[in-house]
């Protein structure tokens, strides 16, 4: 097992430096000795370094409380760290304009742990929502957003409000809605958590997809029964990298 | 009109009619009652304008009557005919109307009531004397030329009154801004109420939205853009009310005859028309800028890092 300062950055900082800065310009996501905490807390992460390519796809997997939901929320723009440097499509998070987050965001697919479906939407609005708000006119996206939902199974329930649909109805609609502006980066927080194995291999086929078309795909999970053996894995415990597989070192 | 500025508000919000009624009577009730001030503020500013330019035109002599009255062919007393010569000659004035006596009667009335007076009562003439437009009287020349040809009398030039007037309609002018400014102050406390309600409820959207890359400036326009409607629909329903009741207390004062001096103002004009359609637009242009600054500090604060 590596520990967090021998495991930082792990093949970036192992290559010569100038190869080193082409796999940072490279890299979609880098963590470089980040840590968070809420106010005076303990960190929540400590001494967090690893970068993940372009087009990779990554399990993060930890136990309860070890830090992978706020290792997403960071990487979501949803924080700022408390210290470190956390790069994302090459730019300093803590360097962003404010303004130009929303962008960023949109480059961006994002699966919660609780769905986060709107009550008074029904799934078709749900998920056509980052088209809207990327300004696009329902015209141009219907049949887009009506043919990702036969594909993950909700082609009869378009029209159906959420609370009408069972855990893994939602939680399918929750990853059309990431997917469906086609992100460059795909995060997932426990996706399969509220569904039967079936429904869970199937979802994480959806995202093996997602990345086979060239998104980065980063899934914070604890059911490592889905995780292939030649899967990149990034192993969480008490806020600190415990593992970080070979799978994961940088294309240069 | 459910699409502004690129943002469906009604399509991404929910539909919240039952919820949105007493905010809507709010500011129905809001604009009911800025248009009733402007109206009335209309109509008084009216109402004045009409009497300072009765006012500028016109000035009332009073001859006063002498123990031995000089008297004309007819037994009237000659002072006033003279007085009226002398005043016609005056190039400020263009006509002097000597009043009937029973006009002097009129201004003891509230002393001695409406019983007839001895005919040997001595009492002042009125001569109502009207000027050329744009033209001043100089009531110092006047007098001087009375009191040469032996007569007293007092020139009324309406200067007190015109200041009277001008101080009162200040003072209503001031009591309409200053509710003005209290409306302004409620509806935009109003919104700003309801703008925090509606993030409270809202929250999950506001999330997702954030989630999806919306601006915040997307968020805030919706929510805006959602306020002004109900701002601009109560704001419509309020200005009507008030034009309404205005035009119907005009009407029985017209009816009863009562206030006639007031009357002139109170009539409807066509400027009037614009403040009903001004107000309920102001209205929900003071809310849409309430709730939009409300929901991006909230933004700002509480979810964008």
């Amino acid at each position: 097992m590596h520990t967090p300062s021998s495991t930082s950055i792990p093949s970036a900082q192992t290559q010569p430096s100038a190869a080193g800065n082409n796999a940072n310009i490279r890299a979609n996501i880098r963590f470089e000795r980040v840590g968070f905490r809420y106010t005076r807390d303990v960190e929540i992460l400590s001494d967090v370094s690893f970068s993940l390519p372009r087009g990779s796809m990554t399990f993060v997997t930890g136990p309860s409380g070890a830090g992978k939901t706020t290792l997403l929320k960071l990487i979501y723009l949803h924080m700022q760290p408390s210290r470190g440097l956390i790069t994302v499509f090459g730019q300093d998070t803590s360097q962003i304009d404010r303004k130009a987050i929303p962008t960023l965001k949109r480059r961006m697919g994002i699966v919660l742990q609780d769905f986060d479906l709107v009550d008074h939407l029904n799934v078709f609005e749900n998920v056509a929502l980052p088209l809207r708000v990327a300004g696009r006119k329902q015209a141009t996206y219907r049949d887009d957003v009506l043919g990702l939902l036969k594909w993950v199974g909700l082609g009869a329930r378009a029209h159906v409000l959420p609370q009408m649909l069972s855990g893994g109805e939602k939680q399918r609609a929750a990853i059309a809605r990431a997917v469906i502006a086609k992100p460059e980066i795909l995060i997932a927080d426990e996706p399969t958590g509220n569904v039967d194995q079936d429904i869970a291999r199937r979802l994480i086929r959806l995202f093996k997809e997602m990345n086979r078309l060239g998104t980065t795909v980063v899934i914070a999970t604890h059911n490592t029964d889905l995780i292939s053996e030649d899967a990149n894995v990034l192993a969480l415990t008490n806020g600190q990298v415990s593992r970080i597989n070979t799978g994961m070192r940088v294309k240069v | 009109m459910t699409e502004i500025l690129g943002v469906n508000a009604q399509a991404l919000l929910p539909d919240n009619k039952k919820t949105d009624r007493p905010l809507f009577m709010v500011f129905a009730i809001l604009a009911f009652l800025a248009t009733l001030t402007l109206l009335a503020s209309a109509a008084g500013y009216r109402a004045s304008a009409d009497w300072r330019s009765d006012l500028a035109e016109s000035i009332t002599v009073q001859v006063k009557p002498r123990a031995e009255l000089n008297r004309g062919p007819n037994g009237e007393p000659s002072d006033p005919a003279i007085a009226r010569n002398i005043l016609l000659q005056l190039s400020a004035v263009k006509s002097v109307t000597i009043l009937p006596p029973e006009r002097s009667q009129e201004l003891l009335e509230p002393w001695l009531g409406d019983t007839p007076l001895p005919d040997d009562l001595p009492l002042p003439t009125l001569l109502d004397v009207r000027l050329h437009a744009g033209q001043i009287l100089d009531s110092q020349q006047a007098d001087a030329a009375l009191l040469a040809a032996n007569i007293r009398a007092d020139i009324d030039d309406h200067r007190q009154w015109d200041r009277e007037i001008k101080r009162t309609t200040r003072a209503a002018q001031t009591i309409s801004l200053t509710a003005l400014v209290l409306i302004i102050t409620a509806s935009i406390t109003a919104a700003i109420f309801a703008t925090r309600a509606a993030i409270t409820g809202q929250r999950r959207l506001i999330d997702v939205l954030h989630q999806v890359g919306a601006p915040p400036s997307y968020t805030a326009r919706l929510f805006s853009t959602s306020f002004a409607m109900v701002g601009l629909k109560a704001g419509g329903v309020g200005a009507v009310a008030a034009l309404l009741l205005s035009t119907l207390i005009g009407l029985l004062f017209s009816s009863s005859g009562g206030f006639s001096y007031f009357q002139p103002g109170l009539h409807m004009a066509f400027f009037d028309l614009y403040l009903v359609v001004a107000v309920p637009v102001i209205l929900a242009i003071i809310i849409a800028i309430a709730s939009w600054r409300t929901i991006l500090k909230t933004l700002f604060e509480e979810i964008y890092p």
